[in-house]
C-alpha cells in the first residue's frame, strides 16, 4: 500500500468535502426540530411523519416509483439486445455509426433531448402524462444499458454459445439457459442503473410531463422555489438513500462479476 | 497396437467412407480458406488436421460442426447431406479449445446439458451422466463449479459433455492444447482408450505433429486450405510427398541436387553438399538434370569418426554442437560447405564420453533406403 503523502491527503478532504459538505448538511437538517432550516433546534424525526401527511409528495413518489420501474424495465430488455448486437455482429457495415447513435443520449443535453420528444409528442398529438414521461426516460436510460451489457459481452466466450447449440441446443434456448444467466449481473446493474437516472431525473421529465405525471424531483422542485422547509430536506435524504443504494449494489454487482471472471481465465 | 496396423478401411474399396467432404470450398470475403477440398473419413477412424495455424483446419472443423456456412461443395455424414443442417439438428459433438464449459452449472450439469435438450428421461440422463463421470474418473467431482477445477480435469468434463449424446462423430479442437507436456501424453493415450471403447469417430485438429503422429489412424496435412498429404503416422514420416510436409513433421536433413538417372542401386543425384553422386533406392520418374531432393531423417544419418569402407552416401563434416537428450544425442554437423545437417545416436552405453565430442571430424552416412527422393 502506498503512503498518502500530507498533500494528498489535504486534496482528498477538499475534494471530498467539497461533494459531499451539502449533502452531509442536507440530511442533518432533516432531522432538525426547528421549522427553520438553518438553525439546530435538536434531534428529531418528525419530518419524516410530517412527509407521510403530505398527500402531493406521496403521489408524486409513486409516479417516480411507477415511472421508474416500468422505463427500466424496457430500458434493460433494449439496452440489452442493443449491447448484444453490438458485439454479435462484429464488424458491418455502419457499425461505428450505430454505436455512436446507441450512445448519442449520454452526451446529449438533457434539455435537448427533453425539448425534442417534447416537440415529437406535440406533433403526434400524444397527451401528456405518465405515458410520455416513460417513454422519454426509456430512450435516455436505454444506452447506459447497452454500455454496460456491451463491456461483460467483450469478455463473453463465443464458444460457449456455440457449445450449446452443438449440444443440440436451439437458438433461442441457448440464450436463455447460458448467454442469458451468464450475463446477468450485467443486466442487473443496468437496471439499477436506469432505475436510478430514471428517479433523479428532472429536466425530461418536466419537458415530457403532463398534469397528474408530476415526479418526486418535479415535486421538490417547485416546493423549493416557496422556500426550502425541513419537509424537502427529509424527502431529499430519502432519495439520496435510494441512489445510493442502487448504485452501490450495481457496483458491488459490477466488481463481484469481474472477479468471477478474472476466476475462471485464471484456470 | 496391432490391430491398428489392421484397420486400415481407406485401402479398402468396398468400404464406404463415413463423412465425404466433396468440393468444399469456404471463402471469407476475398480470403480463401478451405480450397475445393475433398476427403473421406472412415468410422472409427481417429483422424487428424495436421497444419500450422492459418492452414484452414479449423474453418474445416467448424464447417463438420455446422458453424460456418459451405460456400462451395457438400459434406455427407452416413450418406447423408448435412450442410443445410445447422448445429444443433446434427449428429455431431465438438469438444472446443477453451473447453467452454458453462461456468454457471455444476460439472455434472453441464454434461448433462445435452442430454436435457434431447428431452430424455430423467433416470437415463442420470444413468449416462453417471457413466460418463466413471469413464473420466471425475465421480468425485460431480457437484464442483468448472473455476473449481483444474485445467486436466477441466479437459475430461469438456470431453465427457461431448461424448454423453453418443454422437456419430466427435470433433476435437486442438484439445491439449492448454495442457502441460506430461499431462498431455497421458491424456493422448486416454483419448485413444475411449475412442477405441466407444468405437465414435474422431477427428482431431492439432498443430503439434507429435500428438497427430501418437493418436492418429490417419493425418491429414494441410497448407493454405488444401490438403497436401493424406496418409498414416508412419507413411507421412517415412514417405512424405514433398520438402514441405518432410518439414513440418519432425526434423529432416535435405539435400539438394541434379538428377543423374537411375543406376542398379536406384536414383542417383549429384549432390552439391558432397560434390558427388549420391543414391537412393526408391525409383522416380523425371528426366535427367532435373533438381531434386533427398530427405534424410536424422536418426539414419549415421555418424561416425571411422571412415567407411565404402564410397557413396557420405558427407564429411565437423561437430559444431552436441544436444544430450538423455536417450539420445543430437550432433550438429557442419559440412565443408557451412550447411548444417543434424544425426541423432541412441546412447546406448553408460559412459559419461559418448566417443565424439566438439570439433571432432566425422563421417555421415545412409544406406540408399533412408533416403526419400522428393521432386518439390
Amino acid at each position: 500500500m502506498k503512503k498518502f503523502g500530507s498533500f494528498n491527503i489535504f486534496s482528498l478532504i477538499v475534494g471530498f468535502s467539497f461533494l459531499y459538505i451539502p449533502i452531509i448538511l442536507l440530511i442533518l437538517f432533516s432531522f432538525n426540530e426547528s421549522r427553520l432550516v438553518t438553525v439546530w433546534g435538536g434531534f428529531s424525526t418528525k419530518w419524516y411523519g410530517e412527509l407521510l401527511q403530505n398527500q402531493g409528495i406521496k403521489d408524486a413518489a409513486w409516479v417516480t416509483i411507477k415511472v421508474a420501474f416500468v422505463s427500466s424495465t424496457i430500458a434493460t430488455i433494449l439496452g440489452t439486445i442493443a449491447g448484444l448486437v453490438m458485439t454479435r455482429f462484429g464488424n458491418f457495415k455502419g457499425r461505428t455509426l450505430f454505436s455512436g447513435m446507441i450512445y448519442a443520449p449520454m452526451v446529449m443535453p438533457e434539455v435537448i433531448i427533453g425539448l425534442s420528444t417534447l416537440l415529437m409528442f406535440v406533433a403526434l398529438a400524444i397527451d401528456r402524462g405518465i405515458f410520455t414521461v416513460t417513454l422519454a426516460h426509456i430512450t435516455f436510460s436505454m444506452c447506459y444499458v447497452a454500455v454496460v451489457v456491451q463491456s461483460r459481452m467483450s469478455s463473453y466466450d463465443d464458444s460457449l454459445t456455440e457449445a450449446a447449440l452443438d449440444l443440440g441446443c436451439t437458438p433461442f434456448r441457448t440464450f436463455i439457459l447460458i448467454t442469458l444467466p451468464i450475463i446477468l449481473p450485467a443486466v442487473i446493474s443496468g437496471w439499477l442503473l436506469s432505475f436510478t437516472l430514471s428517479l433523479d431525473d428532472l429536466v425530461i421529465a418536466s419537458f415530457t410531463s403532463g398534469p397528474g405525471s408530476t415526479t418526486l424531483p418535479m415535486k421538490i422542485y417547485s416546493m423549493v422555489r416557496l422556500g426550502v422547509t425541513p419537509e424537502i430536506n427529509a424527502v431529499s435524504t430519502i432519495l439520496v438513500g435510494v441512489v445510493t443504494l442502487g448504485v452501490i449494489t450495481a457496483s458491488l454487482i459490477g466488481r463481484r462479476q469481474k472477479q468471477q471472471i478474472l476466476k475462471t481465465q485464471h484456470t | 497396437m496391432s490391430e491398428n496396423i489392421k484397420f486400415s478401411p481407406w485401402l479398402d474399396s468396398s468400404q464406404k467412407p463415413y463423412i465425404q467432404i466433396q468440393n468444399v470450398t469456404k471463402r471469407f470475403g476475398e480470403f480463401t480458406a478451405i480450397d475445393n477440398l475433398t476427403l473421406d473419413i472412415y468410422k472409427n477412424e481417429f483422424f487428424s488436421l495436421l497444419g500450422p495455424s492459418g492452414c484452414g483446419k479449423t474453418t474445416l472443423l467448424r464447417m463438420l460442426a455446422g458453424f460456418e456456412k459451405i460456400t462451395d461443395g457438400k459434406i455427407l455424414v452416413d450418406g447423408e447431406d448435412i450442410s443445410e443442417i445447422p448445429p444443433h439438428l446434427r449428429p455431431i459433438n465438438m469438444m472446443f479449445q477453451s473447453y467452454a464449459l458453462f461456468p454457471h452449472m455444476t460439472v455434472e450439469k453441464n454434461i448433462a446439458f445435452g442430454l436435457k435438450q434431447d428431452n430424455l428421461p430423467t433416470n437415463e440422463i442420470n444413468q449416462r451422466v453417471e457413466e460418463m463421470l466413471e469413464l473420466v474418473e471425475l465421480t468425485d467431482f460431480a457437484n464442483r463449479k468448472p473455476n473449481q477445477l483444474s485445467g486436466g480435469q477441466s479437459q475430461r468434463v469438456a470431453l465427457a459433455r461431448s461424448l454423453a449424446k453418443r454422437p456419430k462423430l466427435l470433433l476435437l479442437d486442438e484439445p491439449l492444447g492448454a495442457l502441460d507436456k506430461r499431462l498431455r501424453e497421458q491424456t493422448q493415450f486416454e483419448l485413444m482408450d475411449i475412442q477405441e471403447k466407444l468405437e465414435v469417430t474422431f477427428v482431431i485438429v492439432t498443430h503439434d505433429q507429435e500428438e497427430a503422429m501418437t493418436v492418429s489412424s490417419r493425418i491429414g496435412v494441410m497448407d493454405s486450405g488444401n490438403l497436401v498429404q493424406v496418409a498414416t503416422p508412419t507413411e507421412i514420416y517415412e514417405a512424405p510427398i514433398n520438402k514441405d510436409v518432410a518439414d513440418f513433421i519432425g526434423d529432416v536433413n535435405i539435400l539438394k541436387g541434379i538428377y543423374k538417372g537411375q543406376n542398379e542401386v536406384g536414383t542417383q543425384l549429384f549432390s552439391e553438399d558432397s560434390n558427388s553422386i549420391v543414391f537412393a533406392t526408391q525409383e522416380v520418374g523425371a528426366s535427367v538434370e532435373d533438381e531434386m531432393w533427398f530427405a534424410i531423417r536424422p536418426e539414419k544419418l549415421e555418424i561416425s569418426k571411422v571412415a567407411p569402407s565404402h564410397d557413396h552416401n557420405i558427407l564429411k563434416g565437423t561437430i559444431e554442437d552436441i544436444a544430450y537428450g538423455g536417450s539420445f544425442s543430437t550432433y550438429h554437423v557442419k559440412l565443408d560447405n557451412g550447411r548444417i545437417l543434424k544425426a541423432i545416436r541412441a546412447n546406448r552405453e553408460r559412459t559419461k564420453e559418448h566417443h565424439l565430442t566438439w570439433d571432432d571430424e566425422v563421417y555421415l552416412q545412409w544406406a540408399p533406403h533412408s533416403a526419400v527422393v522428393l521432386l518439390s
